[in-house]
């Protein structure tokens, strides 16, 4: 197991590198330059160049691109183009924010979603299932904005229960920080919800089918049991594997409900990065979340196992 | 699961937190965070905004457009007009509590002029463009003389540029003991109290402010403290701008004209506008077929309707204008008023006379929320359209598209100017020869002239000349269509008192109060 780690760690340096040398490239290669952004139209060709060179971009691609690796190797990420700051305190700053959003909702979705999913599938055909695959539809389509605004105008506008605008983290004021999270937690629970009751619904129906199941049932087992012990561990695989991909892709930033909720979080730093052409921001953030989804991928096939021992021979 | 449990006991302490805010604070939403808190040095439109409150210059604009004395009581050119002498106010304190000097105005031009600080104005003094001074000394403790290598009559308006930080006055305390920027120590109205990057800047009173004794006048004259806690927030949203104004949260904010017709009649909140010094227009590449003919661009002139586009992509609240004084600027007068009589055949007939061949002609726009580029574009494309013109919108990223505006790769370009205030540097943004800088728009000898003049002159009556005859060259020639200036509006709580958008598009807090 422990080899196996290793191994899955050391064959990630490769894909590390391409992906640096690709954000490298890829951002130099959107039209639009720094320089001119934070000059705007009051841009003269004396203030563009001395800017250039105070960013360092009057160098050669590969020059740059050796200055900014050999940094990152050292731990340093830079500074930021538009504010100045170091990019490394920045993202782990931000990430925090993400973070404490994403597991609470990816929890509390899992909590809900799951034993509806099973049930769903108990009950396939019925109206109670019909009922609830259609909700799960509902959710899942619904953009995660509008889900946000929907509940901002709700919680925040018509009942006045929860503050519209502002953050404050919770290492300040924990109470107070608290009641900002709650709607965008809620929102993502919603959405996210949506789809792991289809996953796990569509898993259990399948594995329902199986002898041992009927087996189990012949036996006499109880339905409950029948569900909890028997069906839900070989159900759960799948639906492991798409709370991986799910977790991955929202640690990489909820940049639209960060942005509806005006959380300072990791996707608001890299889409901001983006629109203003802040390249070490963009290559910083996207390195960084490269190597989150490299870690949650391996961290998701560590525990797999627990849930279905045939992983461990593949 | 603990939190889960805790959630509705937090609602219910919502119930009483949200919403209720302090008497003596103000929360003022702002689109994006600054980008430093050093004045003229890295900042953008924000960020001088926010500066303008912590420090000021000796002079500094008016609403008008013209410049007035702010830390100087008053000053005089002498009579071969290179030797201005400044009479500062006494009794000025910086927000530690000392009291300013005219050591302190030398110190902070040396300090800005030192080309470690990469303060953003150097090359507009140090002799890059015309104007050089060359000398700058304490007279006496309230006196301080600025010496010029030649007269310009842009001298004062350029110290009063708010994106060179009206060239600041601050004391030694703003740097570190390694002469590094650690923040502004200024003489404004409002303290500097906490940055949070990307969420929050805080701003206090500064009690012991001391206020000029004329009205409150643009960035200068009287300013009075009257709020204890200034919090602006950084939102990026517009639509949670929206909810925020109606739950309460937020007291100001700068919106756009389609959120500002949704909030006419929500309750409690009032909207003001202002025409600013941004102007709307259609940028035209000079040096290509089929617009390097100027009967085209006078035909694409006569096909577009002012007034339409210009109310029809601001609600209504914009005033059309074909000129590129805005309004509101002193220098704005009877010729600024005559433009392009909307006239689509006689249009059609000078595109015959011209021999135009339906040759495809690209507006490039952008969607940023702040203006009004894509609704120009799309207004401005299906009036060409009507009039035979083969418009078609290309929609960018602002990214893109400054890239193609430095560049001068464009056909046509719904664009918006950033603000000028003295009429010289107005026109200057648009006049130069494109081969040295491509994104000039206006490559006219003539009208280089008129420019060089202009900032040479300092009697009004000859200012006001030259920038008439401007006015005239530019309307003849068609290098560009102006359609109407910037409107600032803002929608604000009925508690606050005291607030108006005006010429410049940043929010002003001094003078501003809050009722119970």
């Amino acid at each position: 197991m422990f080899l196996h780690l290793v191994r899955r760690i050391g064959s990630s340096i490769p894909t590390l590198i391409l992906v640096s040398v690709l954000i490298f490239l890829l951002i130099r290669l959107v039209p639009g330059d720094p320089a001119q952004l934070l000059l705007g139209d009051l841009a003269t060709e004396q203030s563009l160049a001395r800017v250039r060179q105070q960013m360092g971009l009057d160098l050669s691609y590969p020059q740059q691109y050796l200055i900014w690796i050999s940094q990152v190797l050292q731990g340093d990420f830079g500074h930021s183009i538009q504010t100045g700051q170091a990019i490394a305190p920045m993202i782990i700053q931000r990430f925090g924010v993400t973070l404490s959003i994403v597991l609470v909702a990816i929890v509390i979705a899992s909590l809900i979603a799951i034993p509806i999913g099973m049930i769903a599938a108990w009950k396939q055909n019925s109206r109670l299932d019909v009922g609830l695959v259609t909700l799960a539809t509902l959710l899942l389509s619904i953009p995660s904005f509008w889900m946000g605004l929907l509940l901002l105008l709700l919680f925040g506008l018509q009942l006045g229960w929860l503050p519209v605008v502002g953050y404050v983290s919770l290492r300040e004021d924990f109470h107070t920080g608290l009641l900002y999270l709650i709607m965008p937690i809620i929102t993502l629970v919603l959405v996210e919800s949506g789809t792991l009751v289809r996953m796990m619904r569509s898993s259990t129906l399948e594995v329902l089918r199986l002898d041992y199941i009927s087996h189990a049932r012949a036996k006499g087992v109880g339905e409950a049991m029948v569900l909890a012990r028997h069906a839900f561990p070989n159900a759960f695989g799948p639906t492991l594997t798409l709370m991986g991909i799910m977790l991955g892709n929202l640690l990489s930033g909820i940049a639209v409900v960060e942005t509806v909720f005006t959380l300072p979080g990791l996707g608001r730093l890299l889409v901001d990065g983006i629109y203003a052409r802040d390249y070490p921001v963009v290559q910083g953030c996207m390195l960084f979340i490269a190597s989150l989804y490299i870690v949650v991928n391996i961290g998701i096939d560590a525990i797999h196992p627990l849930f279905d021992p045939r992983v461990k021979d593949a | 699961m603990k939190l889960l449990a805790c959630i509705p006991l937090l609602l219910l302490c919502g119930l009483t937190s949200a919403g209720a805010a302090a008497n003596d604070t103000i929360t003022v939403a702002m689109n994006a965070d600054i980008r430093s808190t050093q004045p003229g040095v890295n900042r953008d439109g924000n960020t001088d905004g926010v500066m303008m409150h912590i420090v000021e210059g000796l002079v500094g604009y008016r609403e008008d457009g013209s410049v007035g004395p702010m830390l100087a009581q008053s000053y005089e050119v002498s009579d071969d007009g290179r030797t201005y002498t400044f009479h500062l106010r006494q009794g000025v304190r910086f927000h530690n509590g000392e009291t300013m000097t005219a050591e302190h105005v030398v110190w902070s031009w040396n300090r800005w002029m030192d080309p470690d600080t990469q303060w953003r104005c150097v090359s507009d003094f140090d002799g890059s463009s015309d104007l050089q001074v060359t000398e700058v000394t304490a007279v006496d403790d309230h006196t301080v003389t600025m010496t010029l290598a030649s007269p310009s009559a842009l001298f004062l308006a350029n110290m009063a540029r708010p994106d060179c930080g009206a060239v600041a006055v601050i004391h030694p305390d703003s740097l570190d003991e390694n002469g590094a920027w650690r923040e502004p120590v200024g003489t404004g109205p409002y303290k500097l109290e906490q940055w949070n990057h990307n969420r929050s800047i805080i701003l206090t009173r500064f009690a012991d402010y001391t206020s000029r004794e004329e009205p409150m006048d643009g960035y200068v004259g009287g300013k009075e403290p009257r709020i204890g806690t200034v919090r602006i927030l950084v939102i990026p949203d517009p639509a949670t701008v929206v909810a925020g104004l109606q739950a309460g949260n937020i007291d100001v904010a700068p919106i756009s004209a389609t959120d500002a017709r949704a909030l006419r009649n929500a309750s409690g909140i009032k909207i003001d506008t202002a025409d600013n010094g941004l102007r709307n227009g259609l940028l035209i590449q000079t040096n290509a077929p089929p617009l390097d003919d100027p009967r085209v661009r006078r035909a694409v002139a006569l096909a577009i309707d002012t007034e339409q586009v210009a109310l029809g992509s601001s609600e209504g609240m914009a005033t059309p204008s074909n000129s590129n004084v805005p309004i509101s600027s002193a220098w704005y007068g009877e010729v600024q008023r005559t433009g392009y009589e909307y006239d689509p055949q006689a249009a059609r007939e000078l595109l015959a006379e011209a021999g135009y061949n339906n040759e495809p002609i690209e507006i490039i726009a952008n969607q940023r929320p702040k203006v009004p580029s894509y609704d120009v574009a799309i207004i401005a494309q299906s009036m060409m359209q009507a009039a035979g013109i083969n418009a078609r919108v290309n929609t960018m990223e602002w990214a893109t598209q400054l890239d193609r505006y430095s560049s001068g790769r464009y056909q046509m370009m719904s664009f918006t100017y950033s603000a000028r205030f003295d009429p010289a540097l107005m026109f200057e943004q648009i006049t130069g020869d494109k081969t040295q800088e491509p994104r000039k728009v206006w490559d006219d000898p003539r009208a280089q002239e008129l420019i060089q003049a202009l900032s040479l002159t300092e009697d009004t009556g000859q200012r006001q000349a030259l920038v008439d005859e401007l006015h005239t060259l530019m309307i003849e020639q068609t290098p560009l269509i102006f359609l109407f200036p910037g409107v600032s509006i803002a929608a604000y709580r009925d508690r606050v008192e005291g607030f108006a958008p005006w010429f410049g598009e940043s929010p002003r807090l001094w003078n501003v109060s809050i009722t119970q």
